[in-house]
């Protein structure tokens, strides 16, 4: 295998003191930025764009990318410590990660989110190398009238998500298309739901509303309990993560992975839709669905390693086609264009040695966080020693900060202190938030493109049945919605007596 | 130690800006200006690091301190939000104040124009403009189209923008009306998704920045129609321009800097002279119009803000054509 040859070559490249020094600068800021609430990978690569574009060349992007991958790593950690998601594409890892940590489980499940991101990692490495230059050509299939039929089928899976009430779920979906729709109309002109606010203008930042909705949220329902009340007994075995874990929850890790990867690549989705999408997968398909989300290692496993695959994933349409599909890789397309290199299709033929340097020090990184994040993950998990009383105001002035360091905005501290509030009226009358939150990330990107298919087919809707992969994905649709139904009914007619479940 | 670096800079431009308004007052009161520029100037950024016109802004004052132009610091500032309201905004506040400065982007005209922000070009004083940057028209390499006068043959086309007001749109509705074409632009959400579209047959035509495209049309799998400029641009010296096809379109997206309402005719003078001088200079074009295949041009500060007017115009009608406006 000649690519095997050359990415050998890529990683004794990187192995090169200057690349190397770019690449741990690079995790560890990611590391850090993916730890901090609120800021992610798309500020990361940013902030970090004037200081690494010094290094030169091959460094450069070693270190931009290694933001990126590292925050992927970092998200996790105040997910599951303290249920406030790190970024975005952590959003999910709070379900079961966050519960186990109330367990006292704190240091096992951040060591599943290092496997899991680890195992990612290295799929999506792998899919990088192999079938960048096929799959990034497949992604292009990929039109409006698609993305449409993609969110349809991503929604009916996420339906599991709901929680018991049906109508419930349904509501706070509601919710959260309509605070996706808050801003600028995208397709027809017009602001909507500003009221004439200059920082609605944009709409509400999803990173935002996810650090208010789920972390303070959760700080602010234990004023209502008292303070000094114990956690859960620690054993010294709870801090250091379990190498068992990992097997265990083997399946969720490759479709965790295959799932980041797909939805990676493809252009405007990007690598929070797609944890929604393995975690929703990794719970359908699961032998125990109703235990998602009280705390076990598969509902970390499926998302984290959702992110880091799809991390890698949506950097192949910027090295193989010059495509960036993401924000983040916007940003490493300005890094590539600032030390002289043209990104596009001829890229790999142009500059082999940096492209395949580059991928190798995607490697050297990937491994080099795993040993760095279980070496700190003891350290990490004795927080929850912390009293409370000391420990959350120290977090609301650190979640205050990143809230205000996305946009240098106020009002994104007094938009997380709102979704704090509607949080915790959610959680007092039984709505679940966490359909909101796919409202949010989903909503925006079904309408979008379902006004985008139709002005295309000058409003023809027979247009979404006449493209093959739509049609497919439409009867996929279908059978996942009508499919548990169809099965609910037949088992209800063999066990009448089965009704704890509704 | 990022953060520290903000915090900074954040209370030096606060210093800054209330020097500023005493300079200001001063230049008021009396012939004071000899003196100016005796403090720094706060540049601010109306968008987030990284992105086109960060880079704009920040090249532009590297190459000032190069090369010595003045004899105080720049300081880049970014105050992203709102589409640009945010930044512009504090820029205007300075009224008669010499000492904050902006560059022009596309949404300095259509975020007033769509209601999004308390102050519009009227609220600023062009200094002046020192490069514009072109559009190319493409189709994909197999694309059935293969010169200006081949669309004339579609019955309807198709064509990807970012944001349904931008510079895309405008030459979109440009083109429709001088080959009497229908053209249907759907929005997206950035130009690689706009690309995507494209390579993927999803849309047919798509206007982009010669550096965007410059790459997929060696590689050859874009194919340039027109450009959009007056002249033709010299990193694609085979394309013709859209007036050499017959097609009178011209619009391009000018590179400029304006300063808040009022400020005194002196500064605006020192201002014509600094640009000019970055317009002509060596590293200007190495490190931007090189860069990003620019036209170099200036305009000095009269020219640029009729410049200015005539776009705000351009944008306005297009979004009463779109009933986006009344």
């Amino acid at each position: 295998m000649e690519i095997f040859g050359l990415l050998w070559d890529g990683i004794v490249q990187a192995a090169a003191p200057n690349i190397l020094a770019g690449t741990f600068l690079g995790i560890i800021i990611g590391l850090l930025i993916g730890a901090l609430p609120g800021l992610g990978p798309s500020a990361g690569v940013a902030i970090m764009l004037p200081v690494a574009v010094g290094f030169g060349g091959t460094a450069a992007i070693a270190c931009l990318a290694g933001v990126y991958y590292g925050s992927m790593f970092g998200g996790a950690i105040t997910s599951i410590l303290l249920g406030i998601p790190g970024d975005a594409p952590s959003v999910m890892t709070v379900l079961d990660g966050y519960p186990m940590a109330q367990k006292g489980e704190a240091g096992r499940a951040l060591g599943m989110s290092v496997f899991a991101s680890f195992i990612g990692g290295l799929i999506g490495l792998i899919g990088l190398v192999v079938l960048s230059v096929p799959i990034s050509r497949a992604a292009l299939a990929f039109g409006p009238t698609e993305m449409t039929a993609l969110m349809c089928f991503a929604l009916s899976l996420v339906s599991v998500l709901g929680g018991r009430n049906v109508i419930k779920a349904f509501v706070a979906l509601a919710i959260g298309f309509w605070l996706g729709m808050i801003g600028i109309d995208p397709i027809a002109g017009p602001a909507r739901f500003t009221f004439g606010q200059m920082d609605l203008f944009e709409g509400l930042d999803f990173s935002v509303v996810a650090v208010g909705l789920f972390g303070l949220a959760a700080m602010f329902t234990t004023l209502t309990v008292s303070i000094d009340k114990r956690l859960a007994s620690f054993s010294l075995r709870s801090l250091f993560p379990q190498i068992r874990d990992a097997i265990s929850s083997r399946w969720e890790l490759f479709s965790g992975s295959l799932v980041g990867f797909i939805v990676g690549v493809l252009p405007g989705v990007g690598a929070t839709a797609a944890t929604m999408l393995s975690y929703a997968v990794a719970k359908r398909f699961s032998r125990h669905p109703e235990r998602f989300g009280t705390g076990i290692v598969e509902g970390i496993a499926a998302p984290e390693a959702a992110n880091n695959s799809a991390s890698y994933a949506s950097m192949i349409p910027l090295f193989t086609l010059g495509i960036p599909g993401s924000a983040t890789t916007a940003v490493m397309m300005g890094g590539l264009l600032m030390i002289g290199l043209q990104p596009g299709p001829l890229l790999f033929v142009n500059n082999p040695d940096f492209v395949w340097t580059v991928f190798g020090s995607f490697w050297v990184g990937n491994i080099a966080l795993v040993f760095l994040t279980l070496l700190l993950t003891p350290a990490l998990a004795a927080i929850l020693f912390v009293p409370t009383a000391l420990l959350y105001p120290m977090v609301l002035a650190v979640v205050a900060f990143g809230v205000y360091a996305i946009e240098y905005s106020t009002a994104s501290i007094f938009i997380a202190v709102l979704a704090g509030v509607v949080g915790v009226v959610l959680t007092k009358l039984d709505y679940p938030a966490v359909p909101l939150i796919l409202g949010l990330v989903l909503g925006p990107m079904l309408e979008r493109n379902i006004r985008r298919t139709l002005i295309q087919s000058q409003g023809d809707v027979l247009i979404f049945v006449q493209h093959p992969i739509a049609l497919t994905l439409f009867l996929l649709t279908i059978a996942a919605l009508f499919i548990p139904v169809i099965l609910k009914l037949l088992n209800k007619n063999k066990i009448p007596a089965d009704e704890a479940d509704i | 130690m990022m953060n520290m670096t903000r915090s900074a800079l954040w209370s030096r431009s606060r210093a800054a800006l209330a020097g500023a308004m005493c300079a200001g007052a001063l230049l008021a009161a009396g012939p004071a200006s000899a003196a100016y520029p005796d403090r720094d100037i706060t540049m601010i950024i109306p968008f987030g690091v990284g992105g086109g016109s960060d880079v704009l802004a920040r090249t532009i004052g590297n190459v000032i301190s190069e090369l010595k132009l003045i004899p105080v610091k720049i300081l880049p500032e970014n105050r992203p939000g709102g589409s640009g309201a945010v930044g512009y905004s504090a820029v205007a506040k300075q009224k008669g104040s010499p000492y904050t400065i902006a560059t022009v982007s596309v949404s300095f005209f259509t975020t007033p124009l769509q209601g999004g922000s308390p102050v519009s070009y009227r609220d600023f004083t062009p200094l002046a403009a020192i490069a514009q940057s072109p559009y190319i028209l493409v189709v994909p390499a197999s694309s059935e189209y293969k010169t200006l006068d081949d669309l004339k043959k579609a019955k309807r086309l198709t064509t990807g923008t970012v944001g349904v007001v931008s510079d895309a749109a405008l030459l979109a509705r440009m083109t429709s009306k001088a080959l009497g074409v229908q053209i249907d632009a759907i929005p997206f959400d950035g130009e690689g998704e706009v690309m995507s579209a494209l390579l993927g047959g999803h849309v047919n035509i798509a206007y982009f920045n010669p550096s965007e495209v410059l790459p997929q049309i060696q590689a050859g799998t874009l194919r340039a129609l027109a450009v959009s400029s007056s002249q033709r641009v010299p990193a694609l010296k085979d394309v013709p321009t859209f007036t050499e096809l017959g097609a009178p379109i011209v619009h391009t997206q000018i590179r400029g800097l304006v300063m808040p309402k009022d400020v005194p005719a002196e500064a605006v003078t020192y201002w014509e002279g600094v640009l000019k001088k970055v317009a002509e200079s060596d590293a200007w074009k190495k490190q931007y119009v090189d860069r990003f295949h620019d036209v170099p041009q200036f305009l000095d500060s009269k020219a640029f803000g009729a410049a200015i007017v005539e776009t705000s115009n351009r944008y306005e009608t297009l979004m009463k054509e779109l009933g986006i406006i009344k």
